[in-house]
């Protein structure tokens, strides 16, 4: 009954929120679900489809963030613009509340969530759909570099940072509950800064944190240092909407492309990515 | 996670939401007063200084006000950031709605015809006894409305304690949100909030009430 009650809720959130949206965006889906019965050339669909909303996290280096000129830039978006190129589609991006993306995302405020984001089981049992995962990530414990604490064991009743909505959080409350249990207090943070602000002020003694992030922010901020401990490892994907699967496998398809016209390496060689490069998962193979 | 379970969770936090109220309304309601006074003063430069602090107060947005007296400290002076948040975010709170309460007293005072004051004088009252014992009473049922209002918006403006990770009862809300993938505990808080409100206005009302003696 209370399930019933918290699903006709949603849904009828989902469908307020279409309409909010539905003069700009409607007309551009709605070509494509037609489209997709007539299942054989993925070519033939995409005339039909002439821009691509990504939805990003704007604050997340170096995957996504605002660039000194103004403009969205990061390896996700770098590897989405060369994929609208080869598409012929034009690139619109569109920065997401990091909490609600998959609400924004249902409400066609975009078109695909690509983000640095973790594939959670979570998110397949609500029937989104993902692409291949394409970076592999592990979360770190930063510190104060003469602090003394070398490992997570050495942490137990202080208190660790972690911004809320990350897959740190969720591995805290999920998989890590029992290290969540010995620390003293877990600080959730609305932004990776704040956490950071926290370490650095002696309000908290760690912050819990994505590999890649840590490895940029310490290699900035001096007096700081990563606990050599790899803790939960999780995978990057692309969240589609539910109806969106022939647009996921052509997105799929024109990555791989990339990857085999060396464009994707490209992109990976810059020197702005240089913590990242080592976990993506299509150079690797 | 069930309702129930929900419910639970998020009213442990409800204390943290209820302290930062009482603790709010303990020091921005005298406060309020001594800046209406600053605010109405003969000399000059203290008017003017006062009037700039509410300006600012006023026209910059609270959830600033909070990472300014949280983490300012921090970045202007390398001070260590307060491990108890609530007493930076009381703090920010107080002075906030110090700003918005002394405007609203100084409505209630220059309201008051100058006639009462040269009536007094006549009578032989000094200013301290006019202010005390005529003026003030009459401005106190003038201002109630004004200042229910303002004791409503501060009882949803406490949700705004998550941006300096203070775990009141939105913040929980919204942790719960995110694991749970579900929209209910914003729905829950919202009652929460409804109920805390109904009880605020229905306690204002009989204040009001009270303050009729002439009526």
């Amino acid at each position: 009954m209370k399930k019933l009650f918290a699903m006709l809720l949603a849904l009828a959130m989902v469908f307020a929120l279409c309409a909010c949206g539905s003069t700009a965006s409607a007309p551009a889906a709605a070509p494509a679900e037609e489209a997709a019965p007539a299942e054989e050339a993925a070519e033939e669909a995409a005339p039909a489809r002439t821009s691509f909303i990504m939805g990003i996290d704007p604050e997340y280096p170096p995957f996504s963030y605002l660039g000194d000129d103004g403009n969205y830039t990061g390896f996700d978006v770098e590897v989405c613009q060369a994929v609208c190129d080869s598409l012929g589609w034009e690139l619109k991006i569109f920065g997401v509340n990091w909490d609600e993306k998959l609400v924004q995302l249902d409400s066609m405020e975009c078109d695909c969530v690509w983000s640095g984001m973790t594939i959670l089981d979570s998110m397949k049992e609500a029937g989104y759909v993902i692409s291949e995962p394409y970076y592999d990530n592990t979360q770190v414990l930063v510190v104060k570099a003469d602090s003394g604490f070398e490992s997570s064991a050495d942490l137990a009743g202080k208190i660790v940072a972690v911004q809320l909505g990350t897959s740190g959080e969720a591995l805290l409350g999920g998989d890590l509950a029992e290290l969540a249990g010995t620390f003293g207090q877990v600080l959730t943070c609305d932004s990776f800064l704040k956490c950071f602000t926290e370490l650095e002020g002696n309000a908290a003694d760690a912050v819990f944190v994505d590999m890649p992030v840590a490895a940029s922010y310490v290699a900035s901020h001096e007096g700081l240092s990563i606990i050599d401990e790899n803790l939960g490892a999780e995978q990057y994907g692309i969240a589609f909407r539910s109806s969106d699967a022939e647009l996921c496998a052509q997105v799929d398809a024109a990555v791989q492309a990339l990857v085999a016209d060396g464009t994707y390496a490209k992109i990976a060689a810059k020197e702005e990515y240089a913590d990242i490069v080592n976990n993506l998962l299509f150079l690797s193979k | 996670m069930s309702l129930l379970t929900m419910i639970l969770k998020m009213s442990e936090g409800l204390g943290k939401t209820c302290a930062i109220f009482f603790l709010t309304l303990l020091f921005s309601l005298p406060l309020g007063m001594i800046v209406a006074l600053l605010r109405m003063s003969k000399v000059k430069v203290v008017s003017a200084v006062t009037r700039f602090f509410i300006t600012v107060l006023r026209g910059t947005p609270l959830m600033l006000q909070l990472l300014a007296v949280t983490y300012g400290p921090y970045y202007l002076f390398g001070a260590n950031v307060a491990r108890n948040k609530l007493i930076p975010v009381v703090i920010a709170f107080s002075i906030n709605y110090a700003a918005y309460f002394a405007e609203i007293y100084r409505g209630g005072i220059e309201s008051i015809p100058i006639g009462q004051y040269e009536a007094a004088e006549v009578l032989g009252y000094t200013k301290l006894q006019t202010f005390m014992r005529i003026i003030l009473p009459q401005v106190i049922k003038r201002i109630m409305p004004s200042v229910t209002n303002e004791v409503v918006t501060l009882v949803k403006d406490t949700s705004m304690a998550f941006t300096v990770s203070y775990q009141e009862m939105f913040t929980i809300g919204k942790q719960i949100a995110n694991s749970q993938t579900s929209f209910m505990p914003f729905l829950v808080a919202g009652v929460f909030y409804y109920l805390f409100n109904a009880i605020v206005d229905y306690l204002m009302g009989r204040i009001e009430k009270r303050l009729n003696y002439y009526k």
